[in-house]
């Protein structure tokens, strides 16, 4: 690309330097001159409504809008004349003349505020302390910016129904300006397109079509339109009649494997909201509803376990942490190695999963480290970790030419990789997805092959060229089709497979997950898996797996041969005497022991009774790292103290492991586990580059007792379905049902 | 009927800017824009259905509701006015349980306010159909109602 040369203009007596393609609104900013702006807003195409932003400019006729026109070399502009202030007042007189308007204008709000503090919950929304957008709002800001302290003209009241059917978020369009941001970031940014004007004039609102609810239209719940929404008429349902958060901490996603970075808003010790990061350079601010609206009320749950508790014939009994420590040191003292089991969540940090991975070895003396993954996909478990062992950076769909979706439905999740592929068929990529119900992105695909999962392994060899034995009969109608697919691969050369969730229900998955790799050898394609186990590869590298040493897989300089792992003579039936479940929570189906530890934030739904509870600290109270999909470690960060007695995981097992064995652990800080995990992962924590996995071969059966194709919920973490302690993720859950009445996929 | 929509839809090219002409090739058909025309129409030009909604529904000539069989059509125009539309079109309301601008739940009517008939020396008018009945009623328009099935 050539340098492009900077415009010079001149921006109220002052000349500056900017850049081209600026609008002027842009340019202004960027040298810290305010225009009063509502429509406007970064990240999304410019529209030019609220009409609040208007200039002069030498040479253009009247008050054209700085948030439409682009700068040119040599423009004079004025941004704050006489003549523009009475303007931008008159168009605000107008635009508040729907709007009500009393926290704009009344002259004892100081003094109500005090009074009226605790009657906000009104069910329609008049302005003053009953907007739940009061203090936030942005047009609040810009009334005062502009110096408006009174109106003349009345204010019509709309009177529409406020609209509360959808979870997650409530709408008051009486409220609303008709900025028309929402629906710009809903079409143009998450390319959605839940979002619409209806009607016109007086009558007009947002919305989707007919009297259709967002659930029923299509809408991801991600949120966008809430964040970006500049007065009270959408609103986060949980938070609100909060207010303003103290702090913002900045912390990365735990709910998959894609990592977003998540900004909590925080308030003493509580998170009341979750914002997106447009400026993260891995997900772009593209989060999905887990990230933006499951995570306060995970973290927050009055069913949290409060402090350590003991089983009794009469129930459990609360004990102090040091009981707790004692008791299960004696448990586990002098267990024999192969009658313990470790079972660890592949949601848990880096840092728990290398201190759980120690404790076993080091501290019983055993490798017996497994996790619901062997539950869920039993015999297939090994060539699934090594096709995620393989798989891509996510940012190789920017370029693609070609991508094949297999079992992947972004609505809900994995937003990120969802965008970037619509985005990638909108400039032209040849997108084919293959599903068994409808998914968000058969609108902008070349061809939609809908079809049993039995079907998938022989479409897959078809379409790529992997093999095409025998498949071509089972298509009969979509010859033609398949034949056009095929010709578009061959001449492609960056193709990307998306390897989603729904491969994981396929009864051929193995079969499958081969002939991705085949290809993928081949050259041309690459892979992208999007699946639950949100921290996997970082379970893969710390080693908290059977027959794997920490920092094994992590391939340096592409010099490794491949890792080995032997999974074979793993039995998942033979009675123990010690299980010790680390975020794990489905009880029932462990093998039977005589003493069984329960370590998580939430009471497991199962019916088998665990001896001990020990609360752990959640994501939002500790700090770690995780490990993406695409192999790039990333910051949890602590955001509020941890509820109650809770520690975090990595805390609990050293306290235990301390006892038994004195001077093996001895972790006093987070910091310590990271320097010990650095010893073998140069660089830990502080790698900025992705870390290049090898391939892994794990020889196995599947593992005595591994129940094949275990139904569960769609989303959970530690175990716990979200929609068990997130209200709204319940009617997401049933509209996933309705829409593919399958299982997509379970952790 | 589905294989209607198809020849429809085929006339056009797969362009996002067909859409206006698409819908009104639809209601030309169809005499309205239903939701499985809607879902249809998104397919083929790869618009989300909410969007089509929103552009069809800021232009009055397109209408979502099946029409009724027969539309009715009461001018308050200035002359009509002054001669009493507006009670007619009150009656019309209270008699068919319906307002301004909808159908029957029966389908039979369609109610309608227009602004001006062009023929103003006959006022207050309502048009039925296609014909025009001048110095209207209430009690003529009763009548007149009747002979419409
Ligand atoms: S939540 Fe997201 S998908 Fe739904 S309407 Fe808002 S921006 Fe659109
Ligand atoms: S709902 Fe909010 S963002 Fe959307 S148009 Fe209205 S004021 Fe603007
Ligand atoms: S910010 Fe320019 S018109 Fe709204």
């Amino acid at each position: 690309m050539t340098k492009e040369k900077k415009l010079s203009i001149t921006i109220d007596n002052r000349t500056v330097e900017v850049r081209p393609h600026l609008t002027i609104l842009e340019a202004a900013r960027t040298h810290n001159i305010y225009i009063p702006s509502l429509c406007a807003m970064e990240h999304l195409p410019s529209y030019g409504a609220c009409r609040l932003c208007v200039v002069e400019v030498d040479g253009l006729r009247g008050f054209p809008t700085s948030c439409t026109t682009p700068v040119e070399d040599g423009m004079v502009i004025r941004t704050d004349t006489g003549e523009i202030r009475t303007l931008r007042q008159e168009v605000l007189k107008l635009l508040l003349s729907e709007h009500p308007a009393s926290c704009l204008f009344c002259t004892e709000q100081d003094e109500c505020k005090d009074y009226q503090g605790t009657i906000r919950k009104a069910g329609v929304i008049t302005g003053c302390r009953y907007c739940p957008n009061d203090t936030r709002c942005e047009l609040q800001q810009v009334t005062e910016r502009i110096g408006l302290t009174e109106t003349s003209y009345p204010v019509y009241y709309r009177n529409f129904p406020v609209e509360k059917n959808d979870p997650f978020y409530d709408r008051d369009y009486n409220l609303c300006i008709l900025c028309g941001r929402c629906v710009r970031v809903c079409n143009s940014v998450r390319l959605n397109g839940t979002l619409s004007f209806k009607q016109r004039g007086k009558i007009t609102t947002v919305g989707p079509a007919f009297d259709r609810t967002h659930l029923e239209a299509g809408c991801e719940f991600c949120g966008a339109c809430v964040t970006v929404c500049p007065t009270g008429a959408l609103s986060t349902k949980t938070s609100k009649w909060y207010g303003k958060p103290d702090k913002e901490v900045a912390t990365t996603c735990v709910y998959c494997p894609v990592g977003c970075t998540l900004k909590l808003q925080v308030r003493k010790s509580e998170v009341l909201d979750v914002l997106p990061d447009y400026n993260s350079a891995l997900d772009h601010g593209f989060i999905c509803v887990k990230g933006r609206f499951a995570v306060p009320e995970y973290v927050h749950s009055s069913f949290r376990i409060p402090v350590p508790q003991r089983i009794t014939p009469l129930g459990y009994n609360d004990i102090s942490w040091d009981e707790a420590i004692a008791e299960a040191a004696e448990r586990l003292a002098g267990v024999k190695p192969d009658s313990f089991l470790m079972m660890v969540s592949p949601q848990l940090t880096n840092e728990d999963l290398f201190v759980a991975q120690q404790f076993a070895r080091q501290i019983i003396g055993s490798d017996q480290i497994g996790s619901p993954l062997l539950y869920d996909l039993g015999a297939d478990t090994g060539p699934f970790v090594n096709l995620v062992s393989q798989s891509s950076a996510f940012d190789v769909i920017d370029d693609a030419e070609a991508v094949l979706a297999i079992g992947f439905d972004s609505t809900y999740d994995y937003a990120p990789i969802g965008i970037g592929t619509k985005k990638a068929a909108q400039r032209g990529a040849v997108l084919v997805t293959i599903n068994s119900c409808d998914t968000n992105l058969d609108m902008l695909s070349e061809m939609a092959f809908t079809c049993g999962t039995e079907k998938w392994s022989a479409l897959v060899g078809l379409l790529t060229g992997a093999s095409a034995q025998g498949a071509a009969p089972l298509f009969p109608t979509w010859k033609k089709d398949i034949a056009g697919i095929q010709g578009i691969f061959k001449k492609s050369t960056r193709k990307v497979i998306i390897a989603g969730p729904g491969l994981l229900a396929a009864p051929q998955r193995t079969e499958i997950i081969e002939k991705l790799l085949k290809v993928k050898e081949k050259g041309g394609w690459d892979i992208i898996v999007a699946h639950p186990y949100s921290n996997l590869k970082g379970m893969l590298a710390m080693g908290a797996f059977h027959g794997i040493k920490t920092g094994a897989i992590i391939n340096e300089n592409g010099q490794a041969e491949g890792v080995k792992g032997d999974l074979s003579k793993f039995d998942l039936t033979k009675g123990c005497t010690v299980i010790y479940a680390v975020g794990v929570s489905d009880l029932d189906s462990l093998p039977d022991c005589d003493y069984l530890i329960y370590q998580n934030a939430l009471p497991s739904e199962s019916q088998r009774r665990p001896d001990l509870l020990l609360p752990a600290a959640l994501f939002t109270e500790s700090s770690g790292t995780v490990i993406n999909g695409e192999g790039r470690i990333l910051p949890v960060n602590k955001a509020v103290e941890p509820y109650r007695s809770a520690k975090p995981d990595w805390w609990i097992l050293n306290a235990i492991g301390e006892r038994i064995k004195k001077g093996v652990m001895k972790y006093a800080q987070v910091q310590s586990v990271q320097k010990e995990i650095a010893k073998t992962i140069k660089g830990f924590p502080g790698v900025k580059k992705r870390l290049e996995f090898s391939r892994i071969d794990v020889k196995m059966k599947t593992p005595k007792g591994a129940p094949k194709m275990r139904k569960q919920g769609q989303f959970n973490y530690r175990g716990i379905p979200l929609e068990a302690v997130v209200k709204g993720m319940k009617a997401i859950e049933e509209r996933i049902e309705l829409i593919s009445g399958s299982n997509r996929g379970a952790i | 009927m589905p294989k209607k929509i198809d020849a429809i839809l085929t006339q056009y090219g797969r362009k996002q800017d067909e859409l206006i002409p698409v819908l009104q090739g639809v209601q030309k058909e169809y005499g309205y824009i239903s939701p499985d025309s809607v879902s249809m129409i998104s397919r083929y030009l790869r618009i989300s259905e909410n969007q089509i909604f929103g552009v069809s529904s800021f232009y009055a000539q397109f209408r979502f509701t099946e029409p009724g069989r027969h539309s009715i059509k009461v001018c308050l125009g200035t002359a009509c006015h002054v001669q009493g539309g507006a009670t007619l079109l009150d009656m019309l309301e209270r008699g068919l349980a319906v307002e301004c601008g909808e159908t029957t739940p029966d389908k039979r009517f369609d109610l309608e306010r227009v602004a001006c008939l062009g023929c103003c020396a006959l006022s207050p008018v309502v048009q039925m159909d296609q014909d025009i009945y001048s110095r209207m009623t209430v009690n003529k328009l009763t009548e007149l109602l009747k002979i419409y099935e």
